[in-house]
This record gives C-alpha cells, structure tokens and sequence, in this order.
C-alpha cells in the first residue's frame, strides 16, 4: 500500500460567442456636464466581471480616467439588448458593442472640441481626460470643459451607440455539418498539466498542483483573467474527481441535498496553481481579446484521469474520479481488449453492451 | 494612464466583501407574498385529477395558478434556433420528472403558502420511467416525450447531428492502430450561493416590474413576454447582479410563474427557492455518454476519428441540441483530423431538464478526446507532449464543418505550457509552430483537407 505520484496533460480549444452567432449585444454611452461617462449595456454580471471590463474598454476608447465611468446595466428600459452572459461571450461579443459606442463619443467629443480650440478634429486626440493637439500639446481643453460646452453652448448631448453582431452561420448541408459561415467569434486555447496523488489504499486522487497556460488574446484586466483560470480549475476539480448529481448514475437514487451531502470543491482541495498567459490577439475582439471564461474548466478533468493513469495503471473514464471508482479499477485491472489492429478500452460500459441492440457504435475495420 | 491591460479594481467589488451589493433577495416590497410550488412527487405519470379549489379557499390564500391561466403555454427558449417548444411552463397532462412544477401558490405567509400546497389534490398514474441513455432506443424502452425518446428535429428533420468529413473507411483501413473507448461525464450542480429567485411587482401603470437573478436580461424578458403574450414595454427586468449563475441562470425558473400570480392577485409576489429545491429542481449540467474510435498510426499520427454521443437532456430539450451541436463542432478538439464521422443525439430521461453550465456542450467532449488522446499515446508508446504538438492544428488546416483555421494557438500554448513547467521538449518540438503545414508536418493524408486562409 502507498501513494502513488502520476502527471497528465490536455491541450483544450474553445469557442468565443454562442454557437453559429446571431447573438448581438448593444450598448449606449452618455456624457453628463462635467465630462462624466454614463454607459447603458444589458449584460449581466455574474461576477466574471464583465462590468469592469466594459468599463475599461470606454475608458481606454475614449480617453479619459477608469473612474470616470458609471456603468449601468440594471434594467431592461434603459439598457439595449445583451443575448447575456453565457457563452464566453461578454468580453468579446458585448465589449465590441461598447468600443463602437466608446468610439462615436470619442468623435463627437473631438467635434466640440475642434469648434472650441478652433482645430481641425482629424489633429486632436485625448489623453487622460484632455483633448491636446497632435503635436502641440499646450494646446488642449479637459473633456469636462468639452462637455460643458455641449450643453450649455452648443446645445447638443454627447452621445454614442453601439451594436455587435456576428451574422448567424447555417448549416449548409445536415449530413455533413458544413457551414457557411465560421460558427464563432474566435477561438480560445489552453494546455493544462495536473500532478496528482493516488492512494492505492483509501483511493484517493488528490490534486497537488496544476499548470495552466491560457492565450487570452489581450488581458483587458490581467487579475480577472486569473481570477478566471483560478475559478475555473477548481470547477475543474470538482468535475475531476468529487461532484455528482447522480452519485450511482444512472440511477437517480441518492441525489445530494444540502451543502453536505453533495461534494463542491472547497479551499482544502486547493491545489497550487501556476497561470501562465500569452497574447496572440484575436483579429476582431476588442483590443485582441478573446473569451476564455468558460474553458477554463474544461481541462483540468482530462489532465487529471491521464494522470491518475500515469499514477496507478488504471483509466477511470466516468467521472468524477471517487475512491470507489478508482479501487474497484485496481481490483479488476481491467486491460483492453486487443483483436488485429484494434484496442477496445471499456467495453463494460459501452452502448453495444447495455442496449438491447437499439443502438450500436459500429467501427470500420 | 492605460485602461487596458491595467489591473484596476473590480468594479463592484468593494460592495461585494463588504456585503453592501443588493441582490434580489435583498430588495423589499411591502405586501409580497410567499410563493410555493405543487411539484410532482415522482419521475414519470399521467396526471389524471388537479384541484385547487380547496387551496384557493384556505384563508391567507390570494392566487393558484395551473396550466390553465398561462397564455401560451409552451415556449421555446432556442426558436429562433429552430428549435421547437415542448415544454409546459406548468405540467398539463403528465409529468416527466420528479419535482416538475404543476401549480404554484400565493399566500400571506410561508406556512400557509406550503399549507395550500398540501391542500392540491392531486391524482396521478404512474408510468415506467427511463434513466440510461444506453437503453432508450430499445425496443422495450418506454417512450417518454411527444416526439419520442430522442430529438428529432434538426436540420432536414434528421433525428442526430451528424458531421461527415473526408473518407472514414480509407482512415481506418490505412491505420495501424485503432484505439476505442467510452467516457462518462457526471451531471453536476452549478451550486450558485444565490438560489433560483425573484421579485415580481404589479405597478400602478400597469406593468410588472421583475427583480430577476438572470444571467440574459433580454432572454429572460422575451421568455416571460411570450408565455404572457405581452408587448416588451409592459415588463421591466431589473438585475445584471448575479448570484452565483455558472449557467444556470439563463433558465427562466422563477420569474413566469411569479408574474402570473401577480396578475391574478394584484399583490407583489417573492419566491425563492429553498437549497434543496435549487439542488434537486434546478437544471444540471448534462452527464454525456460518448465512444471514440481513433484510426491512428504507428507514428503518431491521427487519421481518422469515429464518434457517438449520447447527450442525456433530462425530460425536456431546453438548451440541448444547441450544446449537442457545439459539442460536434469541437470534437476533433485542438487537432486537424481529417477523416471524421460523428452522429450524436439528444436523448429524453426522466430526471431534471439538463441546461448550460460553464463550457456548455464542450467541457464533455474536451474531457472525452484529450483523456483519449493520452490513451492513444500510451498504446502507441508516444510521448503525450509530441502526440500533441504533432496533430495539433495549425494555420491553414480544416475545422470538423470545413472552416479553415486562422488563428490556431495549439502549438503555441502547448510550447509555452512545457516551457512554463520546466519540461524540457526536444529541439524538433521545439522548432514547431501554428504557421502553414510544410514538409514533415504535411504528411499526404493532410494534403486535400488544406483550406485557404483567406477565405475567412
């Protein structure tokens, strides 16, 4: 009896926006008397901090301070259409909708601004808060001033909209599943590496470090986007080798009820973590960016059976990964089954030996 | 100052470990009332008798709502999707799974809201239910949903999703190895702190203002604009703060029902789902069955790849043959394969609806082809790392519906993965890149499936 020590990898890729699009997400963006930025978006935040980045994302388009903006995304008469907050779709998909709308107020701030220093809009920029002269920076006004101007002088509210969608990709002929279009609005990466321990006495898999590298596209906040890939691996884990709804499934005896009796992943399961980001920028996200809020739980589940594999010689290949999955596999030992060229892991479970021939998964040999 | 790129603080975040973030449960209404649902106590049945008239009779009492008081009944969450409705937002004439919600009710108070509850009498016949995917073609199985125990509605009318791509019978005939497995995949909780809930007031002018824990203000509001056949300016979804949602909270659970019992009542309705509701009653993840057949070569290369997955909806189609869709569309994972044929189908069971949750129609099928990848590189006694970087997808290659790729990062984050963690790959990995398949990298069966990158 001991512990065993075993690594795995996976190398994982995921889609940016609902599948086959058609998913649009629209902003609008006000300017009060002072230069204050009022943005209107319907995109929920369910603490992937999607408020935060469109705030960052106006900030950065038009120019001035972070904490210039307020962000309102808290009601159906005020903010537009945002399809919502699923399909790693909120930076990219609404954080498209708020730069163009970013944009058409930076330009009209650049109007009144030209009018007021009596400079060609095309020859201004602004910087921090300040709309200054390319190239002769003495010359400049606040966005603030700007703004006043507006309203009390020339009477006209600053304003912009802004609206993102992907035209919906058909399947052009069912059989084969051909699209016209690139179903998606990009594409994330990731590799994953889980060290783990395996028990071969009590069958434990404990999870004792995971090495994640994610390419983001651009890191419009570097601290979310490791919140993010911290967050997720540890749904990663859970998924791994503690949750189910169904512990005997697919029986639906013995669901959990309580916080204690069904099995989340908590901080004692906190494995170390190490992130790694790189920043291949998408084409058309906003400044790069790509999505990744969801994939990040997508690799950690193979990375650990493959090293649960390399630990103790056995695959577990229903999730999670339970003690009692793991010492029923090293009391069978199972091997594949091997005919010709052919190598049948997990025949036990298979459709071709539960249906009574309803079904069949029928390979060319 | 730079906004982008900066680690600025979180912009609620202060309010949140504060505790000063209002959350629907922490709005308010004088005057609401406590709801509570009649769900069914059992996986599978006809209903034969519903009365309410002794719960609508109980003093503390304002409103009961069944089938009946809902304008349009069944709606379809995907229908711009194609996909059509089969679910009552109340059960009418059966009940396909164990806590389906048949009435609710609205009372002064919680007791008397589970007291009126009780008070519904309810018949029922019971009927076999079905539980395994594996099992629900049989002849013997059950049929357990109007259009039987799996989809039938994709596009053309099939009854799968299928992808077909180059030639399966070559890949497999020309290979050395086949390696073949089953993976299993556990439906899981999104576990949110924030439970299912809702706040539904009637106003003076008329409208229904809903304090909603939506993840899709927008979805929300056409999901309950439709079953109350209401234009979108007589309703006011107020939220954007979630909870706790992972997924599960583009299902519309609450919100309908609590908006029909206001109209009913005239009083402003709060539901929220108890921690064994939202465990038991609220959608899951979907456990997945899926099989792979790798046509493989001695050298590591992957020729061909035979699938069939099986996606275990629960009793209802929600989300499912969009997820079964995205699922297709991403199992060749972070490789080019050139030689595919998938058929996958959404089966019904008798357990809770299945929904999103983070990686939705992916998570299963990342976890399915890379445990097998690592499977194949065991059997061919190939480094895991090379297997990888070899048949990863490059600039140029194909995806499984014919798009080609233009901005792959398999090579790169594998690359910086290995070198991250110390692992020291050999100079010929090292030199890999995602740039247009050449020389050793374009073996002849990778040839034909080059796409132009300019095409998209």
């Amino acid at each position: 009896m001991a512990v065993h020590t075993g690594r795995g990898i996976a190398a994982i890729e995921y889609p940016t926006g609902m599948n086959q699009n058609g998913d649009p997400s629209q902003a609008w963006i006000k300017v009060k008397p002072d230069g204050r930025i009022d943005v209107f978006a319907g995109t929920s935040d369910i603490g992937n901090g999607s408020k935060t980045i469109q705030s960052q994302i106006v900030a950065e388009t038009i120019g001035v301070p972070y904490d210039w903006i307020t962000y309102d995304n808290s009601n159906t008469d005020s903010s537009p259409v945002c399809t919502g907050t699923f399909a790693s779709r909120a930076t990219f998909v609404a954080g498209n909708a708020v730069l163009k709308a970013a944009a058409k107020v930076r330009e009209k701030i650049l109007e009144i601004a030209g009018k007021e220093l009596e400079i060609d809009p095309a020859d201004l920029e602004i910087v921090d808060g300040e709309v200054v002269a390319k190239g002769a920076p003495q010359k400049k006004i606040g966005v603030p001033d700007v703004a006043a101007a507006a309203t009390w002088g020339h009477g006209e509210l600053i304003t912009g909209a802004g609206a993102q969608l992907k035209p919906f990709a058909t399947i052009v002929d069912p059989e084969t599943g051909r699209v016209d279009l690139p179903p998606h609005s990009a594409i994330s990466y990731a590799g994953c590496a889980a060290d783990v321990e395996v028990d071969d006495e009590t069958g434990v898999v404990t999870v004792k470090h995971l090495w994640q590298c994610y390419d983001v596209g651009r890191a419009i906040n570097p601290t979310l986007v490791e919140g993010q890939i911290e967050g997720g691996a540890m749904q990663g884990l859970g998924l791994g080798v503690l949750e189910n709804c169904y512990p005997y499934y697919p029986s639906v005896e013995h669901r959990g009820s309580q916080f204690g009796s069904y099995l989340a992943p908590g901080m004692e399961q906190m494995p170390t973590i190490d992130t790694i980001i790189i920043e291949n920028p998408s084409a058309d996200g906003p400044y790069g960016a790509k999505g990744i809020g969801e994939m990040a739980n997508n690799a950690q589940p193979p990375a650990i059976a493959s090293a649960v594999f390399d630990a103790v010689g056995v695959w577990v290949t229903e999730l999670p990964i339970t003690p009692e999955k793991v010492l029923r596999a090293l009391e069978a030992k199972a091997e594949p089954r091997r005919a010709g060229k052919l190598v049948v892991f997990d025949e036990e479970i298979s459709v071709n030996a539960v249906s009574d021939g309803g079904i069949r998964f029928e390979v060319p040999a | 100052m730079k906004a982008v790129g900066a680690r600025l603080p979180r912009y609620d975040g202060i309010a949140h470990v504060t505790g000063r973030t209002v959350f629907v449960d922490d709005v308010r209404v004088p005057g609401s009332l406590w709801v509570k649902a009649l769900r069914s106590p059992v996986h599978h049945a006809d209903i034969t008798g519903l009365d309410t008239s002794q719960a609508e009779a109980m003093k503390g009492v304002h409103a009961v709502v069944t089938w009946k008081d809902v304008p349009l009944l069944e709606y379809g969450h995907l229908s711009a999707l194609g996909i059509p409705a089969d679910e009552p937002l109340l059960a009418k004439d059966n009940v396909r799974y164990k806590g389906q919600p048949i009435a609710v009710v609205a009372a002064e108070d919680e007791e008397t809201a589970i007291a009126a509850v009780e008070a519904i009498d309810l018949d029922l016949s019971e009927k076999p239910a079905l539980f395994d995917v594996r099992k629900a073609f049989d002849a013997d199985a059950p049929v357990i949903h109007q259009w039987g125990n799996w989809y039938p509605h994709f596009e053309a009318e099939m009854d799968r999703r299928q992808i077909r791509k180059g030639d399966i019978d070559r890949a497999f005939d020309d290979a050395d190895v086949i390696v073949q497995g089953v993976y299993r995949p556990a439906a899981i909780e999104h576990v949110p702190l924030e439970t299912q809930s809702c706040q539904v007031v009637p106003e003076a002018n008329g409208r229904l203002t809903i304090y909603s824990c939506t993840q899709a203000l927008y979805f929300s509001l056409g999901v309950v604009a439709s079953h109350l056949q209401l234009p979108l300016n007589k309703l006011k979804v107020v939220g954007g703060t979630v909870g706790g949602g992972f997924g599960g909270k583009v299902d519309t659970a609450t919100e309908t029902m609590c908006c029909l019992l206001a109209r009913k009542s005239g009083r402003p309705m709060r539901w929220r789902w108890t921690r064994e509701e939202e465990f038991l009653y609220s959608s899951t993840r979907a456990p997945w069955h899926m099989e792979i057949a790798d046509a493989v070569t001695k050298d590591g290369w992957i020729l061909g790849r035979k699938m069939l997955t099986l996606h275990d909806s629960g009793a209802y189609a929600r989300f499912s043959p969009y997820g079964l869709t995205k699922h297709s569309f991403h199992h060749t994972g972070a490789y080019t394969i050139p030689n595919l044929s998938f058929d996958g189908y959404v089966v019904f069971t008798n357990r809770v609806p299945t929904t999103a949750m983070r990686g939705f129609g992916v998570t299963s099928v990342s976890f399915a082809t890379e445990t097998h990848m690592s499977r194949v590189a065991e059997v061919l006694d190939i480094d895991p790392w090379e297997l990888r970087l070899k048949n990863a997808n490059r600039i140029g290659d194909t995806s499984p519906n014919g798009i080609t790729y233009t901005d792959p990062s398999t090579v790169p984050v594998v690359k910086a993965l290995a070198e991250g963690m110390g692992v020291e790959l050999s100079a010929d990995l090292r030199a890999m890149s995602r740039d247009l398949r050449e020389g050793d990298l374009l073996p002849q069966h990778l040839v034909g499936q080059l796409g132009n990158p300019e095409d998209h």
